[in-house]
């Protein structure tokens, strides 16, 4: 047996009364790729910080290549070799692509050479088999490109070992085989990668071992080849779930809600139409890049077409302010929680009726406190989310209950067009079951719902009909009954045939 | 202590001391009693302030007051919040006079007349409050209306009887400088200084690099500028310091009102050959003493009322003429400093 | 082929748009003062944003890392009387070790500062409004009311201000201005060439990132504050030379004019972005606007606060919707591409 590249013996750690993780004993050997999976608040989290330095364990120790080590921070992680890419991508936006990537490297001299700098980025872009420009800032970089950037770090930086935590919830199917390629390219020269993952077919692709976790204890570390789906499910839920289904038909479909013709905005995306119906789901795919984002934020008047025309109910309408989409009952569940659904700082009832604030307004313009308090709680047993009461802080909730939380704000403006931008991000089979869920009943209630997603099964377990896009324009609309995972990434790849392994 | 030997203006200026003459009636108050003082300067850190300490010390040992005299201020940039709180701490602790320098305005007439009202005297000094409202009276340094002669004069005198001058005074809004332009203005309404031409008035508040830019902004706007009257002793050294790193003293002479030990290279090298001050340490003994006299019951603080002050003789309370319905002991004379007798008063 | 447009990055866009105010402010004032466009006012400006330059290059890093220092002006101050006293004390000290005495003492009390935010994770505003008066009130004790007057300074550093290095025609370039741009460039050339210098961008930029990449931010935090004082304590070097007479109120404000000049400059307040010419520019900028409106007739001194405000607002609007417009020529130059 080979000796471990990093092995952990009985680690735990708690913070305040709550512990995240209890006697967690795990060995990552060399060139593995392991798999780590587990529901958030798992304490796979706390795992990866106490790997890379960032907390320390109450009790237990680390090992690296056998010797016992103490990692008081990131640099003494990557010292050892061992570095991280993290679900949000850490990138300096004012600092330009080659700086950020070899922002940790410590070697070279102190004077920068910007020309043998920027070479070197470019090679190391070019083994991910990206096309970047190394010498722009990386402020407006599409997560995905963040992503590449922050893998370019680690391999900048020689590591041993490679955390890779949700690399693949804001990539596009062709990105995902890019990364999943690159674990493997990483794994061929020795280096052992540590993948979580919520996309458990990821797993099933490339992972050599699955350690399953929950409630911050090892459940189980297995060879691939002895786990299946259901089982790892299970474990980790610790109860039985039911795995999407495909939809096989369109549900029966009321009247037309929105009608889309024709609809662009300069330089950025053209010739989107389509009818959409009460009670009716209609899936937006396509890769990352092809612009579907962009048609959500349009028809919510955040960045307005500029070409095209709108009728909601039967009437003309044109939306250029989010302001007006509101008023017309559109709402807009962003991808972005952090950049634009939700304050942070603030309670969950200020952020649920941050939308609707003017129904709480009484006399002199106060908000009338008891009204929100109840309607916030409503929600929170709605939606099932997880908090004690309202008034915690939003930044402490995990991605899914912050995503429940962005849903019941859009819904209490009661909204008749309900866009959903990537509505299951980050978050874990069991919120996301939920989550779906509430879509459905959303749609069964008679609410027009549009779902931007790059998750391929949800789009299909969702869907009454698919809208295609790719680079910009529509490529192809499919109804749910002729729609397949194939048929959707050859329409969306714009090769004749479908690019799934 | 600080020895003036300086030449003493008299004209008018000598009302205070007039009152020799009547001594009999003036009051003394009987040493040895118990008084509580705080000597509250705008801040603390500079000259001046340090200097009317230093006096009032001196009569508080004269006096043999078995109570305590302390010297507390704020730092110089939280001056007005500062000494409105001090001045509250001070009647919380029943301290039985504040002696104020005021750098609050009006703002602070709130908090004195509270003082007032629990038991704690506040007597002004240096600057007043404008309003008068709270104080039970004001220690003038010298007659706002004389300090106007004098500085017409010393303009009059530099420019050689003819041509433009400008003032560089500290901020818009400060009572006293403003007070004393107001009086130099009408001063130069008079037959003497009808070819003396007053072309600008800028401020500098009270800032080295601010008054430096602001005198050489005058300089380049008036090419036949002749003097620079800064009635502010940050102002006069800053402007003495400008002119001479432009090599302008020949041209441009600076006056005002400024400390001996600040100025005397440049009264010495003719950039600043003419300026004034009064003793701030006789402004502080003079303080005191009447702080005492009120504390104690000699004087009840109305107009009319004499009270001896020591080695500077009786003084007697009257109308404010620059300040309706307020009251102030007028102090006089200052004293001109030349080259003659700068470096002396400097040690 | 991109344009010319095309080819720079947007931080250079906000440098010729700040160019272009600075310009238009000249222009405008060229029409309204006689005799503007001189040598002489050359040497009055110059001068005048020489005292400021290096303090706003100091509180420009500072703000690169997300923090702010508004205790520089107390620096300044405690660094010219001390320095002042050490000169007065020992006349014979050579003049670049009178530079670094100066430097150094601010160094120190930057060193607290960021003692206190990088490792006491206190907020650096609460830090430094802390030590603002903290240090004055160091001072105040310290100087026990006296003054450091030009008659106790040796002669070379009273004459210092007046003293030229070299003259183009009839710009005199006086040696304070030169100390003060020898300071901002090195520091300018760093922080776009030096490897450890680029940390303080990266740090403000996103300093959880920064963390996660693996950089000891606390240390580069730290030293951020201790260029700030010793940047600070040059500041307060030419103040000493200039003024020669030192109170307990010298430098007041400072810190105001400090990060004016560096927000004017284009230096984002949220950290992470910002150029040293930038600051160079905002300065000279502020002070030109400044020394122009003391020149002009037009505006009473009473109103002349509230112009220099709104003239520096201006100044920032024009900058801004300049950059922006100059971006939005770049992408359509970019899109033609």
């Amino acid at each position: 047996m080979t000796r471990a590249v990093l092995e952990l013996r009985a680690v735990a750690k708690s913070f305040a009364a709550t512990a995240a993780l209890k006697d967690m004993s795990l060995a990552i050997e060399p060139g593995e790729i392991h798999a780590i999976v587990g529901e958030n608040g798992a304490g796979k989290s706390t795992l990866i910080k106490i790997m890379t330095g960032v907390h320390r364990p109450d009790a237990g120790e680390i090992l690296v290549e056998g010797r016992a080590v103490t990692l008081r921070s990131t640099q003494d992680a990557q010292a050892e070799g061992i570095a991280a890419i993290y679900q949000e991508p850490m990138v300096f936006p004012d600092l330009n692509v080659a700086e950020n990537i070899f922002i940790s490297n410590r070697a070279g001299g102190a004077w920068l050479d910007w020309r043998a700098m920027f070479a070197e980025a470019d090679r190391i872009v070019a083994q991910l088999g990206v096309s970047l420009d190394v010498r722009r800032a990386a402020s407006g970089l599409t997560l995905a490109e963040q992503q590449t950037v922050e893998i370019a770090r680690a391999l900048s930086l020689k590591v041993k070992v490679l955390i890779m935590d949700e690399p693949t919830a804001s990539l596009s199917a062709h990105e995902v085989e890019r990364l999943l390629s690159i674990a493997r390219a990483l794994k061929a020269q020795g280096v052992a990668v540590i993948y979580i993952s919520h996309r458990l077919d990821e797993i099933f692709r490339i992972a050599d071992r699955v350690t399953v976790i929950r409630d911050g204890q090892h459940i189980s570390t297995r060879p691939i080849a002895e786990v299946t789906e259901e089982g790892m499910v299970r474990e980790m839920v610790g109860r039985a779930i039911d795995s999407f289904a495909v939809k096989t038909a369109a549900n029966a479909v009321g009247e037309v809600a929105l009608s889309v013709r024709g609809l662009g905005r300069a330089g950025v995306f053209r010739g989107v139409g389509f009818d959409l119906a009460k009670g009716e789901v209609l899936c937006l795919a396509g890769l990352v890049g092809a612009r579907r984002t962009d048609v959500g934020l349009a028809l919510f008047g955040i960045a307005p077409a500029t070409e095209g025309s709108l009728h909601l109910h039967g009437s003309d309408v044109t939306i250029t302010t989010p302001r007006q989409a509101m008023d017309l009952g559109i709402a807009y569940v962003s991808e972005d929680r952090r950049k634009l659904g939700l304050a942070m700082t603030l309670p969950i009832f200020s952020n649920i009726s941050l939308a609707s604030l003017r129904r709480f307004l009484r006399t002199l313009g106060l908000i009338d406190r008891k009204a929100e308090g109840i309607m916030a709680e409503s929600y929170r047993k709605a939606l099932d989310i997880r908090a004690p009461d309202c008034r915690i802080e939003v930044g402490k909730l995990s991605g899914g209950n912050q995503q429940k939380v962005m849903l019941a704000k859009w819904l209490e403006t009661k909204p008749q067009v309900l866009i959903f931008d990537e509505p299951t991000r980050g978050i874990d089979v069991g919120a996301k079951a939920e989550v779906h869920a509430i879509i459905r009943r959303l749609a069964a209630e008679g609410v027009a719902v549009i779902v931007i997603s790059s998750d391929l099964p949800e789009v299909l377990a969702l869907a009454d009909r698919v809208l295609v896009m790719r680079e910009g324009r529509q490529v192809g609309l499919l109804d749910i009954s002729e729609a397949s995972q194939e048929r959707v990434i050859a329409l969306a790849a714009g090769t004749g045939a479908g690019v799934a392994a | 202590m600080m020895k003036m030997k300086g030449l003493a203006l008299a004209a008018g200026l000598m009302a205070g001391l007039m009152g020799t003459t009547a001594l009999a009636e003036a009051v003394t108050a009987a040493p040895g009693q118990e008084v509580n003082a705080v000597l509250l300067p705008k801040f603390l850190g500079i000259l001046p302030f340090d200097q009317a300490n230093r006096g009032a010390q001196e009569a508080a040992a004269e006096l043999g007051s078995t109570g305590k005299l302390e010297f507390i201020g704020p730092t110089p940039e939280n001056s007005a919040a500062g000494q409105i709180e001090m001045l509250t701490t001070a009647t919380t602790q029943k301290q039985h006079v504040v002696m104020l320098s005021n750098n609050a305005g009006d703002q602070i007439a709130a908090t004195a007349e509270a003082a007032q009202a629990a038991g704690t005297k506040v007597v002004t000094w240096d600057s007043p409050i404008p309003n008068g409202a709270g104080e039970s009276f004001f220690v003038a340094q010298v007659d706002f209306g004389s300090i106007g002669t004098v500085m017409a004069d010393m303009a009059y005198d530099l420019a050689g009887g003819a041509g433009e001058f400008a003032v560089l005074s500290a901020s818009p809004d400060a009572a006293n400088q403003n007070a004393w332009i107001e009086a130099m203005k009408g001063a130069l309404a008079g037959e003497k200084y009808k070819d003396l031409k007053l072309v600008d008035v800028v401020y500098g508040n009270d800032q080295s690099e601010e008054s430096y830019n602001r005198a050489l902004g005058l300089v380049d706007k008036y090419p036949d500028l002749k003097v620079i009257m800064a009635p502010t002793t940050v102002g006069i050294v800053a402007a003495a310091k400008a002119m001479q790193d432009e090599g302008l003293c020949e041209k441009v002479k600076v006056s005002g009102l400024g400390l001996p030990a600040e100025m005397v290279s440049y009264s010495l090298n003719g950039c600043a050959p003419q300026f004034a001050l009064w003793s701030f340490v006789d402004l502080g003994y003079l303080t005191y003493h009447a702080s005492y006299a009120l504390v104690t019951g000699a004087i009840k603080g109305e107009v009319g009322e004499e009270f001896t002050a020591g080695r500077m003789g009786s003084f007697k309370i009257e109308e404010d003429p620059g300040r309706p319905g307020a009251k102030r002991v007028l102090m006089g004379p200052f004293t001109i400093y030349t080259k003659d007798n700068v470096e002396a008063a400097a040690n | 082929m991109n344009g010319l447009i095309g080819r720079v990055s947007p931080q250079t866009l906000r440098l010729v748009a700040l160019f272009l105010a600075l310009l238009a402010t000249v222009l405008f004032f060229s029409t309204q003062i006689e005799g503007y466009l001189s040598a002489r006012m050359f040497n009055r400006i110059s001068t005048s944003a020489a005292v400021v330059l290096p303090i706003a290059v100091g509180q420009a890093i500072v703000i690169m890392t997300r923090n702010i220092d508004l205790s520089v002006g107390s620096i300044l101050g405690v660094v010219a009387y001390m320095t002042g006293q050490a000169l007065g004390a020992m006349p014979e000290m050579h003049p670049v070790f009178a530079v670094l005495l100066a430097m150094g003492i601010g160094a120190v009390a930057g060193a607290i500062n960021g003692v206190l935010v990088a490792w006491g994770r206190v907020p650096s505003i609460i830090v430094t409004l802390g030590t603002l008066a903290l240090y004055r009130s160091f001072l105040v004790e310290y100087s026990n009311a006296t003054t450091i007057t030009t008659a106790s300074l040796p002669q070379w550093l009273v004459e210092l201000p007046q003293a030229s290095l070299f003259s183009i025609g009839a710009l005199d370039v006086r040696v304070t201005v030169v100390l003060a741009l020898v300071a901002c460039l090195v520091v300018g050339v760093a922080l776009s060439r030096l490897r450890a210098a680029r940390k303080f961008l990266a740090v403000g930029s996103n300093p959880d990132a920064a963390k996660m990449a693996g950089i000891d931010a606390p240390r580069v935090v730290f030293v951020a504050f201790v260029l700030a004082g010793a940047l600070a304590g040059l500041s307060g070097f030419i103040f000493l030379a200039k003024f020669g007479n030192i109170t307990v109120v010298a430098g007041l404000g400072f810190e105001l004019k400090s990060i004016a000049a560096v927000v004017v400059g284009g230096v984002s307040i949220m950290g992470g972005s910002g150029t040293i010419l930038g600051v160079l520019m905002g300065t000279v900028l502020v002070d030109t606007i400044d020394n122009s409106l003391t020149r002009w007739d037009m505006v009473s001194e009473f109103w002349r606060d509230a112009l220099l405000g709104m003239l520096i607002m201006a100044a920032v609007t024009l900058d801004t919707l300049a950059a922006r417009q100059l971006a939005r020529l770049r992408r359509k130059e970019g899109g033609a591409e």
